[in-house]
């Protein structure tokens, strides 16, 4: 190995390049770099929570609304994002826990994942689980379920309906001559606040509107009940005209196979269900169910054109035998709700958004267009009652002719309440008592 | 660590060159100098440093082939894994198929949505190193509603118990699948391949040669030394970065198969 020439060598020729050269060169090849460097800043995604039962008794009705729900955040952030950021959904699974899980997630999602809004629930049970701790965090909860109004939160938006939307102009169409001029009724439901409410809430309907009619039995069963023999020979002994089912989740199956197997069918004794959809159908057997009804603000088989393409692009993504329930739209529409309102706001920040929400943003559903009626934050929509087909699809049957302002506390059963926010917030009358 | 597999992989090459030869170039240029003083004299001294360098090189060299080799089987390894877990999905949904109606169908559905959540959402999370919690919501309700099933027939009962054999066999492969997200080689091992790289250059700069020499061949054994530690890096991380496993068997399953079911 030749040994290495000597520092002065090195100076002396003018080919080599020197230490000091090299140093220079680089320094300049380093700042030319980093003036020429660009940084781009990452685009932070707004987080917002999806908390549906995926497991436990529930999950039949409520992964479809997690589904739901992802698809249009996909839509939105295909399409751009909310003031050009993504969206990014936190999803929990409460498993069908409504007063342990449902708060501690929900607390989880609020506090933890920091979300800006949350999509979620569908019993009333853990809605109203949940409300206190939205109201302590002052976040917006977007409920995509019918309920049973009598609650008037400025922290949650339903977008599902109340009983003067969905279920009293189903009872008046069956007491009408071509809902079959039905007059004795029999209430049946799972055993919680909804169907106690709604119970509470026809008994009183009828009573104000049509005081001759009957209510000739009503009965509760626990939550993922399977037994129904009991239920439904009362239901034949009652000799009622008219079922009205508010049963929640799989407990469905039973209660329809029971009545079948007793040999009640839908030409004797129809079932109108309120939380019976298309997606609760696949559950159920076509021989079951064919002939029963169902009240409900949206059926898949409501005809517009931005319907069908609301059901091809959901097939497209999800599967050619999905199917869409009114809950589902309801979840879809929550989603491009909170983006509205947020674009208006200019502003994830709740108080900006709830303001946005009030000025009546208005969403031209699948369903028909529906808005927000801004003294209560509740959606007005229109009430169709479907009927049963052997393909598990709805015929409708009956179709309100105007789309219907929701009232949370109506007056035959709630005197003195009401819930404006433009106005006084909410006016408490006399103490109701709802007992089972 | 993450936000390197963030990096489009020709970025990262540049880097791990830039890093390796700027090193090497540094100390020719800063402490080359004051090394120099060791050997200094010694008219030997190349073949000195050139022994050590010999010496240190072939543990250094085995130690990094084993473990790119390592790391490029657990790659493969997990790429089978992930072979055989679509595999066992496909039969489980061929098996509950053939359930009556409508179990047959609820439980294809959910196998359907965990199958698109795992190549939609799942791999996203994979890439910075989380366990998606959707993926085991989505199996606890597939086994929450199989278990539900109560088979009638004789038949029903030997299709529902391979079925849930069947599943066992998803489960495992899943589980397998799973671990893998946060494999990688340990931290310690990380430790001696970097000191073993810095020494490696650091002997290089006690050669007494031209400057522009050294340069040069430090230059090309510092660039090789990170090619080979970079390559390790890429592959360490099977989910991770440009060269990973990835979630096309899933895609294919469910959009060939499952999707118009």
């Amino acid at each position: 190995m030749a040994s290495s020439p000597t520092t002065s060598e090195l100076a002396a020729d003018p080919s080599r390049i020197s230490r000091r050269r090299f140093v220079g060169g680089m320094a300049a090849s380093v700042l030319g770099a980093s003036g020429c460097s660009r940084t781009t800043k990452a685009v932070e995604p707004i987080n917002v929570g999806i908390l549906h039962s995926q497991t436990g008794t529930m999950a039949i009705s409520e992964t479809s609304l997690r589904d739901m729900e992802l698809f249009a955040i996909d839509e939105i952030n295909a399409a751009g994002g909310v003031l050009s950021r993504p969206i990014k959904p936190v999803v929990k699974n409460p498993k069908s826990r409504f007063d342990d899980l449902f708060p501690r997630r929900a607390r989880q999602l609020l506090d933890e994942e920091d979300v800006v809004a949350v999509f979620g629930c569908w019993t009333s049970a853990s809605r109203k689980a949940v409300k206190p701790i939205f109201e302590e965090y002052d976040r917006l909860l977007f409920y995509p379920v019918q309920y049973e109004g009598n609650e008037c939160s400025p922290n949650i938006v339903y977008t599902g309906t109340v009983p003067n939307q969905q279920v009293f102009p189903a009872l008046d169409w069956l007491r009408s001559l071509s809902g079959g001029a039905k007059r004795r009724f029999f209430l049946v439901g799972t055993d919680y606040v909804f169907p106690w409410t709604l119970s509470h809430l026809i008994t009183n309907h009828f009573k104000a509107t049509y005081p001759d009619t009957e209510i000739v039995g009503k009965s509760y069963c626990p939550f993922g009940e399977k037994d129904f023999e009991r239920v439904v020979t009362q239901i034949g002994e009652s000799e009622a005209d008219v079922v009205i089912n508010m049963i929640n989740g799989d407990s469905n199956l039973y209660f329809y196979t029971e009545l079948a197997r007793q040999g009640i069918t839908s030409d004797d004794v129809p079932v109108l269900a309120t939380s019976i959809g298309e997606d609760e159908l696949r559950g159920l057997l076509p021989e079951l169910v064919e002939g029963h009804l169902a009240a409900a603000n949206y059926f898949q088989s409501v005809e517009r054109e931005g319907n069908h393409d609301f059901i091809e692009r959901f097939r497209r993504e999800h599967g050619e035998d999905r199917v869409i329930s009114d809950p589902m739209e309801a979840a879809y529409v929550s989603v491009y709700l909170w983006k509205a309102a947020v674009e208006l706001a200019g502003s994830t920040d709740t108080e900006a958004v709830r303001k946005a929400l009030g000025t009546q943003i208005q969403i031209d559903a699948p369903g028909g267009r529906v808005h927000v009626d801004k003294r209560n934050q509740h959606l007005a929509k229109r009430c169709r009652v479907g009927k049963i087909r052997s393909d598990r699809q709805f015929d409708i049957v009956y179709e309100a002719p105007r789309i219907l302002t929701p009232d949370p506390f109506p007056q035959t059963s709630f005197p003195g309440w009401r819930c404006d926010w433009t106005n006084d917030g909410l006016v408490e009358g006399d103490p109701v008592r709802i007992e089972p | 660590m993450t936000s390197l597999y963030a990096l489009p992989l020709n970025v990262i090459i540049v880097l791990t060159a830039a890093i390796f030869v700027g090193y090497c170039w540094f100390g020719c240029i800063f402490l080359r100098p004051f090394l120099r003083i060791f050997v200094k004299g010694r008219g030997n001294s190349n073949d000195v440093v050139g022994h050590v360098l010999s010496c240190f090189g072939v543990f250094y060299g085995l130690l990094l082939g084993l473990i790119a080799v390592a790391s490029f089987q657990n790659l493969s390894k997990v790429e089978d894994n992930v072979a055989r877990e679509v595999a066992s999905l496909d039969a489980l949904y061929q098996d509950v198929g053939t359930y009556p109606a409508p179990h047959g169908q609820n439980l294809q559905w959910l196998l359907r949505e965990y199958c698109r959540f795992v190549f939609k959402y799942g791999w996203e999370q994979y890439a910075s190193g989380e366990i998606p919690e959707g993926e085991r919501t989505r199996i606890e309700a597939f086994h929450e509603r199989l278990l539900a099933f109560n088979p009638e027939t004789e038949t029903q009962k030997i299709v529902h118990a391979e079925t849930i054999r069947q599943f066992n066999v998803f489960l495992e492969n899943h589980r397998v699948r799973e671990n893998a997200i946060t494999t990688g080689i340990p931290s310690v091992m990380w430790y001696v391949v970097l000191v073993g790289a810095v020494l490696n250059i650091a002997l290089i700069w006690l050669f007494d040669m031209k400057f522009i020499t050294q340069l040069f061949l430090g230059g090309i054994l510092s660039f090789f030394l990170g090619l080979m530690i970079m390559l390790i890096g890429v592959m360490d991380r099977p989910f991770q970065g440009d060269v990973s496993v990835s979630s096309q068997p899933f895609e294919i399953l469910y959009w060939t198969k499952m999707r118009d079911t």
